[in-house]
């Protein structure tokens, strides 16, 4: 705690305990049993329907409907719906079974994309916005942010192997459909400049390429940094050059890839806010993610300077974020419930109707546990607390992506079952083993960086 | 006005003793070798922020985010209460056929009606508590500790040394030494 004198600031070189090491691996292999559990479960087409029916009987009513539903669709056309009147088509409930091997490599990657990009935003809004506080911890988000190629490859994969199951537009863009054939799709045709196939591949290579070449030239500037002299500050003025361009790239370019990989999912539906709720909702499990390892750190002896101040500052983050979340949450439900139009509602409505349970732990996970829990300042200064509630927001927020993903690709009938469980995890250890190794490459305090006094002298106060 | 906090008033005490600062972390040093040694400051008037000294004079903290809490429950309370009479039990509307029990078109009035509640309420209570209210009679020690000094202000009690109090005052860089007892300052 600052008492205003100097406090000594060395270098130091984190070391890849055994202890992290197993910890990664373990979450791998659990990971590896959970998802090969769900994929053994997967088996043939009628097998996994049965099964599900058995393990979810509440859900089964709705299922069997779905089905007749989905028949009556194929041979009529659109279902109306008596209360809400014409139902938007949720086809796909006759998907090739490993669909969902496909939708669950491609939320795991985009989830740990866009975790390893808001990591590189966090890094670089300290930057801009000359913060003082966060330079001890900087260097958690600088290994993280080097994470980014490992997810984009997986989602590159899952989107080669399954992009015309988890999406319609791609699979109606095979159908080649003229506008007098039955099944004709002016939504989709009028998208079909931005939604097609070459368009889901280049654009967010294109995109991954800046952020990684940006993302390299930040971090050789930090680098360059350590090996300079004290008090040059030519690196650290670059940097905030460097960092505004991608602040300014990253803004404009974040919104269009959720808009591309999720929010096309339901490709006839559309939300202006959605770019920005994903971003949101990565931005603070980002944060959660860094107190763990900045909590772990600081267990294992590391970063003597970075106390309970900055800790609590990172419970801020937090909790600010968590409010934020939820109120983009309901900004972009409360228009499209207030207004009624059926085009609008589709996404809701499978969500409210059919997947009711999940959309309420949703908010419960990602807004009312996290807001009661971190309200206090006791709360935010406690790592116990913080480990707890964290857990229950990284899980809530990967499973707010689920549900983004899944019942617009598989209309009724999905869990949140083994499968997403395993995969989440296998991804998790993967993760914490990168960052750890990533930890390792150079030393863990930024030695010249100008404001690493003030850093060490964070004090928010009684 | 009977109802201001009279803890935070300077009259009405012991004598005050009173060192003048220009540099705080001169005032630091000094504050942290009085508060070791045992004595009590009542306050530091600082024209800004010192990271670090409310820990060394030991202040408790503030209050403010509990009645933050409470203004907030209020308001929640208040807006929920307002909206249920008005929209459901006096004069309910049908505006596009929607159900008018507890939707989420009541969500923005119960958060803008507990940010309203929050904000005016924290705003009434800082300036309540800190003397703050409108008409009355500032009672600083020095005109300039709101511009560039700093004052450390302790209570003289019954068997305090108050010479060593003065002494470690200027052995740290005090540029002033005051007394102030019933409303009249003395300068040594």
């Amino acid at each position: 705690m600052g008492h205003g004198h100097h406090i000594e600031v060395k270098q130091e070189q984190f070391v890849f305990s055994p202890k992290a090491k197993r910890f990664s691996m373990i979450l791998m292999v659990l990971g590896l049993i959970f998802a090969g559990l769900g994929i053994a479960n997967l088996g043939g087409h009628e097998e996994s329907h049965s099964a599900k029916t058995e393990v979810a009987a509440h859900e089964g009513a709705h299922h069997g409907e779905g089905h007749a539903a989905a028949a009556a669709h194929e041979e009529h056309g659109n279902v109306p719906n008596e209360a809400f009147g014409p139902r938007m088509e949720f086809h796909p409930l006759d998907k090739p079974v490993n669909t969902r091997i496909w939708a669950n490599l491609m939320i795991v990657g985009y989830f740990f994309l866009m975790i390893s990009l808001v990591a590189l935003m966090w890094y670089a809004i300290q930057y801009i916005a000359n913060a003082g506080w966060s330079v001890g911890i900087k260097r958690i988000p600088e290994a993280i942010m080097t994470f980014i190629p490992v997810p984009f490859v997986v989602l590159l994969i899952a989107l080669f192997m399954g992009k015309n199951d988890i999406y319609h537009w791609a699979h109606y863009e095979h159908l080649g459909l003229k506008p007098s054939d039955a099944g004709y799709d002016p939504i989709l045709v009028g998208k079909s400049g931005f939604l097609n196939s070459t368009m889901l591949f280049v654009f967010p290579s294109v995109l991954v390429v800046i952020w990684y070449v940006l993302m390299r030239k930040l971090r050789s500037l930090s680098a360059a940094e350590d090996n300079a002299t004290k008090g040059d500050v030519t690196f650290f003025r670059k940097s905030v050059r460097f960092s505004a361009a991608f602040a300014v790239i990253f803004g404009f370019t974040i919104s269009v890839i959720a808009w591309l990989l999720i929010m096309s999912v339901d490709a006839h539906w559309y939300s202006t806010i959605f770019g920005f709720y994903n971003f949101v909702t990565h931005w603070v499990t980002m944060i959660t993610i860094m107190a763990f390892f900045v909590a772990y750190i600081k267990k294992e002896g590391y970063l003597g300077f970075v106390t309970n101040e900055h800790m609590h500052d990172l419970g801020k983050f937090m909790f600010a974020f968590t409010v934020f979340w939820a109120y983009l949450w309901l900004s972009q439900y409360l228009l499209i419930w207030y207004a009624q139009i059926p085009e609008e509602m589709a996404y809701y409505q499978i969500r409210f109707e059919n997947y009711k349970f999940n959309f309420l732990l949703n908010f419960a996970m990602c807004f009312c546990i996290p807001f009661l829990g971190l309200l206090m300042r006791s709360a935010k200064r406690n790592r116990y607390v913080l480990a707890i509630i964290g857990s229950i927001m990284i899980l809530g927020h990967y499973h707010d992506v689920w549900l983004m993903v899944f019942p617009g690709v598989f209309g009724s009938g999905m869990q949140f079952g083994f499968m997403e469980l395993g995969f989440f995890l296998l991804f998790a250890g993967i993760f914490t083993y990168w960052v750890f190794t990533a930890l390792t490459k150079r030393g863990l305090v930024a030695v010249n960086h100008p404001y690493l006094e003030e850093s060490a002298h964070h004090d928010v106060g009684v | 006005m009977g109802i201001l906090d009279k803890k935070l008033s300077l009259r009405d005490r012991n004598k005050m003793l009173i060192g003048v600062w220009e540099d705080e972390d001169q005032l630091m040093a000094g504050a942290s070798e009085i508060a070791h040694a045992g004595v009590h400051i009542h306050d530091v008037y600082t024209p800004y922020p010192v990271h670090g000294l409310d820990r060394i004079i030991g202040a408790r903290r503030s209050k403010l985010a509990r009645i933050a809490f409470f203004c907030a429950v209020t308001g929640l309370t208040l807006m929920t209460t307002m909206i249920w009479y008005m929209y459901v039990h006096d004069w309910p509307m049908n505006i596009g056929n929607k159900p008018v029990r507890f939707t989420p078109s009541w969500a923005p009035v119960m958060f803008e009606g507990t940010v309203l509640c929050t904000a005016f309420g924290m705003s009434f209570f800082f300036f309540w508590r800190n003397r703050l209210v409108h008409g009355i009679k500032n009672e600083l020690l020095d005109i300039r500790q709101t511009d560039d000094r700093m004052v450390m202000v302790i209570e003289t009690t019954d068997g305090m040394d108050e010479k060593a109090v003065f002494n470690m005052m200027k052995n740290h860089g005090a540029v002033e030494l005051r007394e102030f007892h019933n409303g009249v300052q003395t300068v040594l």
